[in-house]
């Protein structure tokens, strides 16, 4: 892979005159943790590099939670996204999938994505809850974003993961080529610890492959022990950076709003006659197992969990997944 | 259908007739603005303005493409707004989606339809392709509960059905009333009245829940084999696109993948008959 290089002074400054062409949203610390914040002149410093995860997913920045999706749409500015975290760059190749599908290609997300420089962030250190890689996930992007950054020693190192990136980076006059082979060791090193570092700690949770098998084979006493703290909030799917299921409200003039849903709502499957088969909340809390777990990867290129954990930090009910699993591995 | 460009967005058809079918169940014409067209049990989503939306398959011909017939039971919020509607104003349409009935898989064969209630809608549709093709055709044979007489909908399309060459139909009500000649019990029953060769039909299954259930169970009991059995689901598809979840069934989108399935793809699929 091509590396580049730049002072931090100078990439710092370049921010701040990309500004004028693009809204730059980055990764920042607050008193949670970190989360994507848009940056100004004054908060370029503040980004936070290498450190998983923000908070909230990077769907958010494609999929709004409400969009009118039949009004003229507003000019769109440039955005240049900081700090993704590989959990939410394969999340993304789901998001792809279903909204750049053939059939029904959906403008709003393309222009989006089309109008997005994504920069992903290597993951040097893990959370508590992370787990990207027992579901075939590195805590480093080698595809899907544009361009992938690691700060190290006063300089910012650039890794071209995209065309789009490379394009990108050939328009910033202070960036050189890295001809360092030991700071590409390091780094490749760096991200070798962090995947030893998830490895260890999630040795106990079966990998994808099984996940599916024993979500699909559960028997509904654990549906129903898990979801007893449940209630139906769909923090989990919000936060999910897989889950995009959506619901259309007629506005007059027959205008439509996409705003995001969540099967763990009651009602989400009813028809009107009534019949609803998530109706009971054991089954509408093992539809989204079954979903990820199960039915996406038939659909689908992956699973659509990419071991982020934030569901399990979202749960009011305490509820954590992984627990589920690891009963069900026995 | 859609526009190019915008998969949410509808477009006007203006209603030009009402037809009351039943107390619940009335027949929406409605003339669309911009050419429309669909294969017979592909359905759309049929909108009241800023009230919502809800997915119909037509009940017209799908040789027909100045206007569009849309068959509605009353029977939630959406559908209350709907058969207030008088001719003259305007509701959205999106669609066609989804998979149809496949006619060109049904041609030498004789073809065995079982409706219930409002599932005669999307099977009215059925019945002008398959007339459309009836040289092609061994018979075609309906069979068709409701309730009771007065919940009989298409009533003028018996009777034109059975003048036609290769076709017979079968009526049942759940509870007759003093002037009801024909059957009387489950759309099941009429089967018993009718020889079917095997080795050369297939059966078309569309209704209630519980009756797609029954009906099925009753086809296999008879012999038919399961890919030979084509069910229309009803589940609540919503964007019609595939994306937004509500109608998942196990891996499949009803929406795109359906809303007609042979029962041998979805067997194994959990959920089916709610």
């Amino acid at each position: 892979m091509k590396y580049f290089s730049i002072n931090k002074e100078d990439w710092d400054r370049t921010l701040e005159q990309l500004m004028s062409s693009y809204l730059i949203f980055a990764t920042v610390k607050n008193e949670f943790g970190i989360d994507y914040e848009e940056l100004t002149a004054e908060t370029i410093a503040d980004i936070s590099y290498n450190i998983p995860k923000p908070a909230t997913p990077l769907k958010n920045f494609f999929l709004p939670v409400k969009e009118n999706v039949t009004s003229d749409r507003d000019y769109i500015r440039k955005r240049i996204i900081i700090g993704v975290p590989n959990c939410d760059i394969e999340a993304l190749k789901l998001l792809d999938e279903i909204y750049f599908d053939n059939d029904f290609p959906d403008i709003f997300y393309r222009e989006k994505r089309e109008n997005t420089v994504i920069i992903s962030s290597d993951c040097f250190g893990i959370q508590e809850h992370c787990h990207c890689t027992s579901y075939g996930v590195k805590p480093w992007s080698e595809s899907g974003a544009d361009l992938a950054v690691v700060k190290k020693e006063g300089k910012i190192i650039l890794r071209v993961i995209s065309s789009r990136g490379n394009e990108f980076l050939s328009q910033l006059s202070l960036v050189n080529p890295l001809n360092d082979n030991k700071t590409v060791a390091e780094i490749e090193q760096e991200q070798l610890n962090t995947e030893n570092l998830l490895k260890e700690k999630n040795s106990a949770l079966p990998d994808y492959k099984s996940t599916g098998r024993l979500v699909n084979g559960a028997a509904e006493a654990v549906w129903k022990k898990y979801s007893s703290t449940c209630v139906s909030c769909g923090a989990c799917t919000t936060i999910c950076p897989t889950c995009t299921c959506f619901l259309l409200i007629d506005k007059e003039g027959f205008e439509k709003v996409k705003q995001l849903d969540a099967c763990q709502y009651p009602g989400f499957a009813r028809v009107a006659g009534g019949e609803d088969p998530l109706g009971e909340l054991h089954r509408r809390f093992r539809n989204r197992y079954m979903c990820k777990y199960v039915w996406k990867p038939v659909k689908f290129s992956s699973i659509a969990c990419t071991g982020c954990g934030r569901c399990i930090e979202a749960c009011i009910g305490k509820i954590n997944k992984n627990e589920l699993f690891m009963e069900l591995a026995g | 259908m859609t526009r190019p460009g915008n998969i949410y967005k509808p477009v006007k058809a203006r209603l030009t007739d009402v037809i009351e079918e039943s107390p619940l169940i009335k027949t929406f014409v409605l003339v669309p603005e911009e050419e429309f067209s669909f294969k017979t049990g592909q359905f759309i989503e049929l909108s009241v303005d800023g009230i919502g939306e809800a997915p119909f398959t037509p009940s017209s011909s799908p040789l027909v493409t100045d206007t569009l017939e849309v068959t509605v039971m009353k029977t939630g919020y959406v559908t209350e707004y709907m058969h207030n509607l008088k001719p003259g104003s305007f509701m959205g349409i999106r669609g066609p989606f989804g998979r149809g009935y496949p006619v060109e898989k049904f041609l030498g064969k004789e073809v065995i339809i079982l409706g219930g209630g409002c599932g005669l809608a999307p099977i009215r549709s059925l019945l002008y392709a398959l007339e459309a093709v009836k040289d092609k055709l061994e018979r075609v044979v309906l069979c068709y509960g409701s309730k009771t007489p007065a919940d009989c909908i298409y009533k003028p399309l018996f009777s034109r059905l059975n003048s036609i060459d290769k076709f017979e139909t079968y009526r049942t009500v759940d509870r007759a009333d003093g002037e009801w000649t024909e059957s009387v019990g489950v759309v099941t029953t009429l089967l018993n009245k009718i020889t079917v060769n095997l080795k050369n039909s297939v059966a078309v299954v569309c209704g209630p829940p519980v009756m797609m259930k029954f009906g099925t169970i009753r086809l296999l009991e008879i012999g038919y084999k399961e890919n030979d059995i084509y069910l229309s689901m009803e589940k609540n598809m919503s964007c019609g696109l595939g994306k937004c979840g509500h109608c998942m069934m196990g891996e499949y989108f009803v929406c795109k993948d359906g809303p007609v399935f042979t029962y041998d793809e979805i067997k194994d699929t959990p959920d089916i008959w709610k």
